[in-house]
């Protein structure tokens, strides 16, 4: 059962950073930043509850306003180059927060042990849920009301005109430009909007594992928060969470049997469905040929 | 003073290393508009191969390079099936991400064929180090630096001199105009993945026998420095490429002296950080941004 509810944590986690970047890629920005902001929350909401003792709860507010306000600040320097610069960009980025990280020091001593951020071992003493004898079905049903909150908020955004300004900005800047969209402000905001959802993310990462360290934070984790929005499609933010439990719950601890076999196999079963699915598995054709299925179902519908 | 000239001849000869790698990453980029980043695994997995015959057969370094080559090549038109050719072009993205899942199918394998962590890589000469003055060069690094100039220009008549090139700047220019002058575009792709393996095959060779061992993580390394060459050189520009690996050496050697080895890439990720956002296109491939930023602003 501990299993059960380690890997719905993880989902959940996965969930939070996976929409993150989804909020980005509404609006045609493609970030690989979000492991940078996703570490910037897992670090200073571990410093906060850890070494300043705070409670999980602000402690998460704090650390994604702090990642906000980080990718506030890129966000500007961000909007002058587009595509696959970009994509670099952000990766320099977020490999320069996770080297800054690698070299943090900060210990202290809180209640007799020695504790805090030590630059190449990692950040190992972040036991708020422990400490405070939260059981593990309590821990998930906080990450999973993070996931809601977020997904809800989203998926409530995308329905009002901010969705559709979005969107606009993600099909075509030119045309946007001209109905008066302010671009800058658009970006800007989806970008902050992206840091801090992936702050929570971190910052709910680093109290579930209890232990991050620098390697975590690879470009492969940013590059996995960009695969489940592409891998889920864009339609709506249930695609994401649909490829995100496939690729965690399925592919990644459902292999696992496989041993090394696993990546190779991962890989393949990927690029695959990329390739069948250029849109993402939960795209319009997708969405279509579910609701025809439900009205063949439902005769007494009037345009069935 | 002694010291800072010295840094920046050691940056030089790093720096010929990556400027190799850059090499790669310019060609596809500048003719597919397309990044990829299993270039680095699919030297490491050439590598490898290399490595392994070595290790099993003891054969000659120049049939180790030429085993480098082949199992390169492999790899990268395996890469170019399944993440380039499969997916469309306006997907540019896709092929990116898709190139990077491929990245962990490519270091599995090779951990299968060595299960060591390092192996041993034999150099095609003995190393000769000598001191000029007051500074001290190693011949492998200028043997290096040789072998990147000549394969600019060796490109550069490629591209500029041959039907191939004409072809594949055809495919670069306008994929549509190109197919309908008889180009088949799968097929110059091929070509170009096969051009830019055996680039990438010389350019791990010669790195990898500098260094005289072999990890998985020469992957990741290679995929890397290669990235941030090509990027402060300038995107898609052959004479950029060395320029920006000779620059990223020097970048690095120079932070290593003056602010420790755990601020060494810390520096060069922040270089490239603001070079792209001070000129987005690197040093050579401002013109390219620039076009596209004032097409912009006339509609």
């Amino acid at each position: 059962m501990e299993f059960y509810f380690g890997l719905a944590q993880i989902i959940g986690i996965h969930v939070i950073l996976g929409l993150s970047a989804y909020v980005l890629m509404l609006t045609g920005q493609l970030s690989l930043a979000q492991a940078g902001f996703f570490a910037i929350g897992a670090y200073s909401a571990g410093i906060l509850t850890v070494l300043f003792q705070f409670h999980i709860v602000p402690a998460l507010i704090i650390a994604s306003l702090v990642a906000g306000l980080f990718a506030f600040l890129i966000g500007f320097p961000a909007l002058r180059v587009r595509g696959l610069m970009l994509v670099v960009a952000t990766i320099a980025f977020s490999e320069v927060v996770r080297l800054f990280f690698f070299n943090l020091s900060w210990r202290k001593t809180i209640d007799g042990i020695e504790a805090g951020p030590d630059s190449t071992n990692g950040f190992r003493e972040i036991r708020f849920f422990a400490a405070n004898g939260w059981e593990p079905y309590q821990v998930t049903l906080f990450v999973w009301l993070f996931v809601a909150l977020v997904m809800f908020l989203i998926w409530w955004s995308d329905r009002a005109r901010s969705g559709a300004v979005l969107r606009a900005v993600g099909e075509d800047e030119l045309a946007a430009h001209s109905v008066g969209i302010n671009i800058t402000a658009v970006k800007v905001a989806a970008m902050t909007a992206g840091g801090m959802i992936a702050g929570i993310g971190g910052a709910l990462y680093a109290h579930t594992a209890t232990y991050v360290d620098h390697l975590t934070f690879t470009i492969l984790l940013g590059t996995f928060a960009i695969a489940y929005p592409i891998l889920g499609g864009l339609r709506s933010v249930f695609g994401t969470l649909l490829a995100v439990v496939l690729i965690q719950g399925v592919l990644v601890e459902g292999l696992r049997a496989l041993g090394d076999w696993r990546n190779i196999l991962f890989g393949v079963i990927i690029i695959l469905t990329m390739n069948l699915k250029p849109g993402g598995l939960f795209d319009t054709q997708t969405v279509q040929a579910l609701r025809k299925g439900l009205a063949f179902r439902d005769k007494g519908a009037p345009n069935a | 003073m002694t010291d800072f000239l010295q840094n920046c001849i050691d940056g030089v000869m790093i720096g010929s290393s990556y400027a190799l790698l850059a090499l790669g990453f310019t060609i596809i980029f500048g003719v597919m508009r397309r990044l990829n980043l299993s270039f680095g695994p699919t030297i490491m997995l050439g590598a490898f191969g290399g490595a392994w015959l070595y290790l099993h057969f003891n054969i000659n370094p120049w049939l180790v390079l030429l085993a480098c080559i082949v199992f390169t090549v492999a790899a990268g038109v395996y890469v170019e099936r399944l993440c380039f050719n499969a997916i469309k072009r306006n997907v540019a993205i896709t092929s990116m991400v898709s190139s990077f899942v491929i990245w962990m199918q490519l270091e599995e394998i090779a951990i299968h064929i060595l299960p060591d962590r390092t192996s041993p890589f034999p150099p095609l000469f003995a190393s000769l180090s000598f001191e000029a003055g007051p500074f001290y060069v190693r011949s492998e690094y200028l043997f290096m630096f040789a072998v990147a100039v000549a394969a600019v220009f060796a490109v550069e008549r490629i591209l500029h001199r041959t039907w191939f090139g004409l072809r594949l700047r055809a495919v670069a220019e306008d994929p549509r105009a190109a197919a309908y002058m008889g180009i088949n575009a799968g097929r110059v792709s091929v070509y170009a993945f096969v051009l830019v393996s055996v680039l990438g095959a010389v350019a791990g060779y010669l790195i990898l026998a500098a260094d005289q061992q072999v990890t998985p993580f020469f992957g990741l390394w290679a995929t890397f420095k290669g990235l941030i060459a090509m990027m402060l050189g300038g995107m898609g520009s052959l004479p950029g490429a060395i320029i920006g690996g000779l620059l990223l050496g020097v970048i690095e050697t120079q932070s290593l002296w003056y602010f420790g080895n755990e601020y060494k890439d810390l520096a060069a990720y922040l270089v490239l950080f603001l070079m792209l956002i001070a000129r987005p296109g690197g040093i050579m491939g401002q013109r390219l941004v620039e076009r596209r930023r004032l097409a912009f602003r006339r509609v």
